[in-house]
């Protein structure tokens, strides 16, 4: 009998302790609708990679939840019995952090902020390097010598975009400008639609943008004009006219760091220095309008055919400078970046002083326009 | 700074933005002028942009889509009629209600529809001889589809119907005093529920023109905010067709500016002009001239109970 009871505390212990360090149940807390095509849905499609791939993990998610009522849906999420909560958007951010504190024994990971905690990490797939590859062809595309840009929010995520995209244009095209229109909404179809009009109307005939829908490819391409997709493959909607793009592949940060945590990497005591900011050599960041597609073939011989003088590698076509830069960023240790110096601000400022690159945290706060940038700018220093 | 440019542009994308915002007002003043508020506007009006692109992708033709969406949208208002003009419910509350019921459903029911563009969009209508005038071409005659004329003759017959027939006198009255009409021998329930379903058809459309020409894609949310910008315009137009035309096309060409003038005037400040100018001619409409109030249908907003005062 006391044989039978030490077995079964001694299986009940195992299978406690088998559960604990084995089952991940994960939470995915969204700031929009799955159905975006933008944002969330990628973070959405992440999580479905992940679910799909290990039968140690459960996944649920709660979708366009307001950014102030995040700590609610926190706590609902830890009623179903989540051990792992991912939190998407920047306005999170302190509500998750609120939360770690109140449930030491749940891991949080934030998307996009800087706010850390024993058991809450931060994550963010950037991708300023590929706006800057994307650069590069916009400005051997372009006939006027105009770029038209539709911005979400002038924030410093969107500034080092927009800021890497136009050194880029202007390293194979020293006069061409990028004009800037701003929609003050992530996701806004008409807003995105106006906007580009607006542009076009202004003499532009390359477009790219940082918003959540495929509207500027769209309208670029009802007036024959090439465009560069972002965050979602959107060669569909143009196959003629999507010249490249960037994409997301948060399921790479996911995967790497719910793997972690199974194996015992990760706990609830040692996640305050963890802090993911995943570039191009991590597969966070794709090259393309379309998986595995860096460039439309359609554009393949306009930039074979754009050859400059690069003072550093002298007389190079623009397709070959584009995967030549590609490969520096891909390289494990990565051997250029966008804002080498150096680089002056539009108003004539030094930023980045001669052979220097700058900070994880400059990059992360910057507020200056690239020389180039032509339209507001609110919050220029 | 070339001023034809500026004058194309800004009216030919006025013409382009203010399609679904004149459906959408017409709609509402037929069932505003009957004594029904309907907020779900919003709701019939994405259910719209959804089934309008969801059959088109599937029969591959822009007609179907636009015919389904009117449908939808009339199925829409229908619930709400029969909820307010039948069980006399709150009609605000109702609105409110099919505005967030629409978002949903079109929501779930678009899952897996989004990321794909549309296969057979409605297309712009270059009109012979008058698109090759110079400036008046390409400002009225080469961007726009078949619905900115339509949406214009739409209008005008409206207001004739409303204005110079018995019919007209019938709708007007119910929504003025449906006891008088009711004496008189109107089914107040019948003008209110054929107004309404109307008004859905048209904000049907509406919607069904952002996913099926406008932007020809699917994704949730897409109107974003659209169906309250009408609301706003019914009350400007004064309830008034002909006068819905300005309203919604003043207001394509203020949105459109807004973007257009960037370069000279704050974008902040910019983002507010559309929305400040709505609150502006709702201040004007409640304060100031009592013709503008005398407008307002007198039973707006109540349910009617025969033998009732």
């Amino acid at each position: 009998m006391r044989k039978l009871a030490i077995f079964v505390m001694a299986l009940a212990l195992v299978g406690v302790l088998g559960l604990g360090a084995q089952r991940i149940k994960a939470g995915f807390i969204y700031v929009g609708p799955i159905g975006d095509y933008g944002w969330t849905h990628a973070h959405d499609v992440a999580r479905r990679i992940v679910d799909g791939k290990y039968d140690w993990l459960e996944t649920v998610y709660i979708e366009s939840v307001p950014e102030g009522e995040v700590e609610t849906y926190i706590d609902q999420l830890v009623r179903q019995g989540c051990n792992v909560i991912f939190t998407t958007s920047f306005g999170f951010m302190d509500g998750t952090l609120a939360a770690a504190e109140r449930y030491p024994n749940v891991i949080f990971a934030h998307a996009s902020g800087f706010k850390r905690a024993p058991n809450m990490a931060t994550y963010m797939a950037d991708f300023y390097q590929v706006y800057y590859l994307n650069g590069l062809m916009a400005g051997a595309l372009t006939k006027t010598g105009k770029i038209g840009y539709v911005g979400a929010f002038p924030i410093p995520e969107l500034k080092r975009h927009i800021s890497a995209f136009t050194i880029g244009v202007r390293e194979v095209n020293p006069t061409a400008t990028v004009h800037v229109r701003w929609i003050y909404e992530w996701y806004n179809p008409a807003a995105a639609k106006e906007a580009t009009e607006a542009l076009i109307a202004e003499g532009c005939d390359v477009f790219a943008f940082t918003e959540d829908s495929p509207t500027v490819v769209q309208v670029a391409a009802e007036r024959k004009f090439p465009s560069f997709a972002h965050y979602s493959p959107m060669y569909a909607f143009a196959p003629d006219y999507v010249v490249s793009g960037q994409l997301v592949h948060w399921e790479e940060i996911y995967d790497d760091f719910l793997l972690k945590i199974h194996q015992g990497v990760y706990t609830t005591k040692n996640l305050a220095h963890v802090d993911y900011w995943w570039l191009l050599a991590q597969g966070a960041a794709e090259l393309g309008a379309e998986m595995g597609m860096p460039i439309n073939p359609k554009y393949v011989a306009p930039l074979k055919g754009y050859v400059v003088n690069h003072p550093q590698f002298g007389r190079i076509s623009v397709y070959d400078l584009v995967f030549l830069r590609y490969n520096q960023f891909a390289d494990p240790g990565i051997t250029f970046d966008p804002f080498e110096g150096p680089i002056y601000d539009r108003k004539g400022v030094l930023r980045v002083p001669a052979g220097m690159w700058m900070s994880y945290e400059s990059l992360i706060t910057m507020e200056w326009a690239a020389a180039g940038i032509v339209g507001p700018w609110p919050g220029e220093p | 700074m070339d001023w034809t440019s500026w004058l194309v542009g800004t009216v030919s994308r006025a013409l382009a933005f203010g399609v679904p915002l004149l459906w959408g007002t017409l709609g509402e003043i037929y069932a505003e002028r009957s004594g029904v508020v309907n907020l779900g506007v919003e709701g019939m009006m994405i259910l719209g942009a959804y089934a309008g692109f969801a059959v088109a992708q599937t029969l591959g033709h822009p007609g179907w889509g636009l015919l389904a969406a009117a449908g939808v949208g009339a199925l829409a208002a229908l619930w709400h009629a029969f909820l307010t003009v039948t069980l006399r419910a709150n009609q605000y509350v109702s609105g409110l209600a099919l505005t967030l019921f629409g978002l949903g459903l079109a929501g779930l029911l678009g899952r897996g529809w989004e990321g794909r563009p549309l296969r057979a969009p409605l297309g712009a209508v270059a009109v012979p001889v008058l698109s090759d005038v110079p400036v008046l071409g390409p400002m009225l005659f080469r961007d726009q589809t078949i619905l900115t004329y339509l949406g214009l003759l739409l209008a005008v017959v409206l207001w004739v119907v409303l204005f110079r027939t018995r019919w007209g006198i019938a709708i007007r009255s119910v929504g003025e005093s449906p006891a008088t009409a009711d004496s008189l021998g109107i089914s107040v329930a019948r003008v209110r529920y054929l107004c309404v379903a109307l008004g859905g058809v048209l904000a049907g459309v509406g919607g069904g023109y952002l996913s099926v020409a406008y932007r020809p894609a699917w994704t949730e949310g897409m109107t974003a905010g659209m169906g309250w910008i009408v609301i706003a315009l019914t009350i400007f137009s004064a309830w008034d067709p002909l006068q819905a035309i300005w309203g919604a096309f003043f207001f394509g060409a203020l949105y459109h500016l807004s973007f257009r003038l960037q370069a000279y005037v704050s974008p902040e400040l910019l983002k507010m002009m559309p929305y400040a100018f709505a609150i502006l001619v709702l201040a004007a409409s409640g304060f100031g001239r009592a013709r503008w109030r005398a407008r307002a249908p007198g039973a707006l907003g109540v349910p009617y109970v025969r033998g009732e005062r």
